[in-house]
């Protein structure tokens, strides 16, 4: 509830600093009109929120039968965001201290033949209708949660650009903003967060781009206004917040396998029978599970074997992990 | 300030901010759900910090003394030091209780038994579980001072061991280490270097240091 407030607050604000011809652009117009009445007709009236794209619906092929959905307050106040804190209670308070996701830019480049960059709610409107998917998600510090997304499969993002032939990576960076943003002061990460796809893996059906969770825009904490969510690999390989997205010739370097290269590898794909060099990832603990539920045993690919074995076919991913 | 170190050298004010840091930090939250996500995993990381840091505490003592040999205040916290150790060894153990449960059964126990943070963490409580068994009277006289003395050096082994312990256990955990593991080492360079200097220099300069390193504890 206090997000959307907060929204709305922000939302008055960009209207009264913004000059009257520019607020009243065609396209800012008709989204906000096209939104409000979208909003009264399906919304109550207390929810109405300058929340682009929603409410959404299930996308059936991702219902996630037989798995027990995470909370949403644990969902929204456990991760690694390390931004915004080290321990995983921090983001939750670190990221909501003023940190503004609205108005967000995004930057589309590289080796593509339509970069662009533009304000994070027309990308959202140019790729829409989001959709929502309930997905596993395991980090790599072997604990683990099932999240409903709302959002669009990352495929659209990359036809909408077009990369050319030479582009055999994606580069995904978040936000760079040492001034409000005291952790990305210091020089512990190689600021800012960087991760990468092939491309094969960008135009999966699965890999997805996330706006949402709950049917709500994201929270700050959870990578507001958007992020990758990429369910087979590793949680770190989904970064938040995206501020730009590349298209390029080499693999590109991610932040976890600067810092330790032996420990996180480029592919990051979950897998059980390849431990962590400092710790088992042979099972995972179920976040919500209870105090003594101990852990479950950890799926191949995070449970979408079927679906993405065939990436890795042939792969070494005791070398590639 | 006399009035401070009173207060702070009473046994009973150290016993319960001893005990009182466990009830604040573990048994509060834990009964008003201010643990969090993963409750098991908040007090697996609480009690390794706390044990971690009372044993940071009792390392910092001595070499706080030779500092500051006048200050009441640090002779008042010297007198906890059998304290603060025995409460850092009962806070390791909690530790280890929370690791069982984490792992939830047998299998996983055994598993987290094939990674080395598990086994610097469990060289590490072996020590401090032997020096607190060791912290009586009783075990001074039997074993004589100067034994005694040297057994409990092995808090300083301890204290490595836990330090990376605790540095490889998790993703970015070495972060934290570093704020343990300096200050106590700048502590101990800061003694050496105040008794080499106060020494007097009748001695080989070599000779002198090589004594100061013996004589440091």
């Amino acid at each position: 509830m206090s997000d959307h407030c907060i929204r709305d607050r922000d939302l008055a604000a960009v209207a009264a600093a913004t000059p009257e011809p520019y607020y009243l652009r065609r396209r800012e117009f008709l989204r906000l009109f096209g939104l409000g009445v979208a909003a009264s007709a399906f919304l109550p009236l207390t929810s109405q929120a300058a929340s682009t794209g929603f409410p959404d619906a299930l996308n059936a092929g991702y219902k996630l039968d037989g798995v027990k959905i995470t909370p949403e307050d644990l969902v929204t106040s456990y991760n690694n965001f390390n931004e915004w804190g080290q321990a995983k209670d921090q983001p939750k308070e670190l990221a909501n201290r003023g940190w503004k996701t609205r108005p967000w830019s995004i930057e589309i480049g590289g080796l593509c033949a339509n970069p662009r960059k533009m304000d994070v709610d027309e990308l959202i409107q140019l790729l829409g209708p989001i959709e929502r998917r309930n997905y596993r998600h395991r980090c790599v510090e072997a604990w683990s949660m099932v999240i409903p997304w709302d959002g669009f499969p990352l495929a659209k993002l990359v036809d909408l650009a077009q990369p050319k032939g030479e582009a055999k990576y994606v580069r995904f960076a978040s936000f760079f903003d040492s001034a409000n943003c005291r952790a990305q002061r210091s020089n512990d990460f190689p600021w800012p967060y960087t991760e990468g796809l092939t491309i094969e893996e960008s135009r999966h059906e699965l890999a997805f781009l996330a706006v949402g969770l709950y049917g709500k825009p994201l929270p700050n904490q959870n990578g507001a206004p958007i992020r990758l969510v990429v369910p087979w690999k590793y949680g770190f390989k989904s970064a938040k917040s995206l501020a730009k997205i590349e298209f390029v010739a080499e693999q590109p370097k991610t932040l976890w396998n600067q810092l330790a290269p032996n420990e996180y590898g480029f592919y990051a794909n979950v897998n059980p029978n390849v431990d962590h060099p400092r710790w088992s990832q042979k099972s995972e603990r179920v976040i919500g599970a209870g105090f003594f539920s101990g852990k479950q045993a950890t799926l191949m690919f995070n449970g979408y074997e079927k679906q993405v074995g065939h990436l890795y076919a042939g792969m070494d991913l005791r070398k590639n992990f | 300030m006399n009035r401070l170190a009173r207060i702070l050298g009473n046994r009973l004010f150290a016993l319960s901010t001893l005990i009182g840091i466990g009830i604040w930090l573990l048994v509060v939250p834990a009964l008003t759900g201010g643990l969090g996500a993963n409750p098991v995993e908040k007090l697996l990381h609480l009690t390794g910090e706390i044990a971690i840091w009372m044993l940071g505490a009792v390392l910092a003592l001595s070499p706080l003394r030779a500092l500051f040999p006048k200050s009441r205040i640090v002779a008042a916290l010297n007198r906890h030091r059998r304290a603060i150790g025995v409460s850092a060894c009962i806070y390791a153990l909690l530790h280890l209780a929370a690791h069982v449960v984490y792992e939830g059964g047998l299998d996983g126990l055994l598993r987290s038994f094939s990674k080395p943070f598990i086994w610097y963490g469990a060289a590490g409580l072996s020590i401090l579980i032997i020096l607190a068994v060791t912290s009586n009277q009783f075990s001074i006289r039997s074993l004589g001072g100067r034994n005694w003395k040297l057994l409990h050096r092995l808090a300083y082994i301890a204290a490595a061991l836990l330090v990376y312990h605790q540095a490889i256990a998790g993703k970015g955990h070495w972060h934290t280490g570093r704020w343990l593991f300096f200050p106590l080492a700048s502590l101990q360079l800061a003694r050496i270097t105040k008794q080499l200097f106060m020494r007097p220099a009748r001695k080989h300069r070599a000779t002198a240091i090589l004594t100061t390193v013996a004589n440091a504890r």
